[in-house]
């Protein structure tokens, strides 16, 4: 499954420009330390965080996505350093909970 | 859902309130900010968080939740858990990270299992990649688990699906759990073809007397020192079921226990 | 000397606080890992009188190698900085800029303050952890470079963030970070 094909089957919005690529595993956390501790290459990082040191903490573990979630404004700095950061910063209304259950029902796992 | 469901789906550990699980809760709400929490939370929730902080306790009980889950292993000091005692907070620990904790909390509030796709048989010609013989040693709490997350990295390596391997790893870990919890030893015949795994896990155990009721979720005959461990919380014949595409048991009390599970791959 | 060609994973991890503290005196800025949450009063400890600016939600850890079982400690290790590109003459936006074109992204690595504000963090150790990262990720897409802090010159207009976590445990969105000194 690629960032592209969650964008259309979950009606995620991209906010960032970024190369799509594939992915491989979840990882929900709001930490920044628990996410450079534990998140793995590929993973998608669900998270409500948005300010901009989300950016280099992806970067920094090489995830494939960050999908920010509960409706959240995401300023335009870190959208901005996302894209030149090649990282993808997607969006969605829903909550991490109720997207987790759309992630599982398209088969993607914890890694 | 009750809060005593959560706790055995999610295999946690109750580090305060233990009397007060048959307690009911509306939602779920998953988030380590606790400005989320006080804006966002409904009162009645359960909170999924990896915040082992006193403050994550305060501000669950101020958005007026019954329970706290502390995901990812984190353990929290004194000071929280009597913030949670003071607060009439139940306050449980799993080891789970917060995806899985996620999606098995999910699977309760849908009532059933998580919908899992169909699978097509492909016309391979049947030829044997690979067959295995395991030994699961009963009543080894230590190494209980072992055998199945063998399994799961041998797979990895044969390059299987991880959606078809994860459902693998859970039904053997179950079958496993059932093998150290209630039989003195155990084999397991791992048998891989280009169309399927079979995992079939025979014990020399009690067996079990009524295999209908153990289908039931929630049915267990796990002592309390094994359910303080977070086994036996019932669901593991019916997880087992729910992951297998075929799966059979053959049971004789006093004789004891083959479990039959066959993947499509 | 080992020739163990190291694959290396993070062990001990331990959760818990960098505090940041300033004396209201001599306005010298000083920074600590714990793993409590401890209370934000103001203290005197000889001439100084310090209170905590900036608690931030961090995690201590070590890099143990998965062959030759050799582990290196990295509680020295403050936290990494992002540049944000604040100071054109700053060595660390310099080489920023070379390596972007090759696809390499720079993190700052800071000890603890103020003991190593003129020393460079071990080069080895940085070197380890450069690895540690890069073994992490699929680095035929990109990679990262882990530089010391000593590279930037004026700590005080550094306008770099940490990836810590902030404003965690606040009804509040997080203000802009101070400058260091």
């Amino acid at each position: 499954m690629t960032t592209q094909d969650l964008i259309e089957k979950i009606g995620l919005k991209a906010l960032s420009k970024f190369d799509p690529r594939e992915v491989d595993g979840v990882f929900v956390s709001d930490m920044l330390s628990d996410v450079m501790a534990g998140a793995q290459s590929g993973n998608l990082w669900v998270t409500v965080q948005v300010h901009k040191s989300i950016v280099p903490a992806a970067n920094l573990v090489d995830v494939s996505a960050v999908v920010v979630t509960g409706g959240k404004e995401v300023p335009k700095d870190t959208v901005e350093l996302a894209t030149k950061h090649d990282i993808a910063i997607l969006a969605t209304d829903m909550a991490s909970f109720e997207l987790v259950g759309k992630l599982y029902n398209l088969g993607l796992v914890a890694k | 859902m009750k809060i005593k469901q959560i706790k055995e789906t999610l295999g946690a550990t109750v580090l305060e309130g233990p009397d007060n699980l048959e307690i009911e809760v509306s939602q779920v709400y998953a988030s380590d900010l606790m400005s989320d929490v006080l804006a966002f939370g409904k009162p009645h929730s359960i909170l999924f968080t990896g915040l082992a902080t006193r403050q994550a306790i305060i501000s669950a009980h101020m958005a007026e939740f019954k329970a706290v889950v502390l995901v990812r292993g984190k353990i929290p000091n004194d000071n929280s858990v009597k913030m949670a005692r003071d607060t009439d907070l139940i306050l449980m620990s799993t080891d789970l990270d917060m995806f899985d904790a996620c999606v098995r909390a999910d699977s309760i509030q849908k009532g059933k299992a998580l919908s899992s796709e169909s699978v097509s048989e492909k016309a391979f010609p049947e030829e044997l990649l690979l067959a295995q013989e395991l030994v699961i040693e009963g009543d080894d709490f230590a190494s209980a688990g072992m055998v199945s997350t063998g399994i799961k990295s041998t797979l990895k390596k044969i390059g299987l699906d991880n959606v078809l391997i994860r459902r693998i790893a859970i039904s053997t870990y179950e079958a496993e759990m059932n093998v150290v919890m209630h039989a003195d030893k155990g084999k397991v015949f791992l048998t891989v073809t280009p169309t399927y795994v079979k995992v079939v896990i025979a014990d020399q155990g009690k067996g079990i007397p009524d295999v209908e009721s153990a289908m039931v979720e929630g049915f267990s005959t796990a002592t309390e020192e094994m359910r303080a461990m977070g086994f036996g919380a019932g669901m593991g014949l019916p997880n087992i079921n729910r992951n297998a595409d075929e799966f059979e048991i053959q049971s004789e009390v006093g004789v004891g226990t083959t479990l039959n599970m066959k993947f499509l791959i | 000397m080992s020739d163990c060609e190291h694959i290396w994973k993070m062990t001990n991890i331990e959760f818990g606080f960098i505090a940041f503290e300033k004396c209201s005196h001599c306005q010298a800025v000083r920074t600590h890992f714990t793993v409590d949450e401890e209370s934000g009063d103001e203290y005197r400890e000889g001439d100084c009188l310090w209170s905590r600016v900036e608690n931030a939600q961090s995690f201590r850890f070590d890099l143990q190698c998965t062959k030759c079982n050799l582990a290196v400690k990295y509680h020295d290790l403050m936290g990494l900085l992002y540049c944000t590109s604040c100071m054109e003459d700053c060595e660390v936006e310099k080489i920023q800029k070379e390596c972007a074109a090759r696809k390499t992204w720079i993190l700052v690595a800071f000890g603890f303050l103020p003991a190593k504000k003129d020393k460079p963090f071990p080069p080895h150790k940085l070197e380890i952890l450069t690895d540690y990262f890069n073994q992490r990720r699929d680095t035929t897409r990109s990679r990262m470079k882990i530089v010391s802090h000593d590279l930037i010159e004026k700590f005080s207009l550094c306008k770099g963030e940490f990836i810590h976590d902030r404003g965690m445990l606040s009804l509040e969105v997080p203000e802009e970070r101070k400058p260091l000194l």
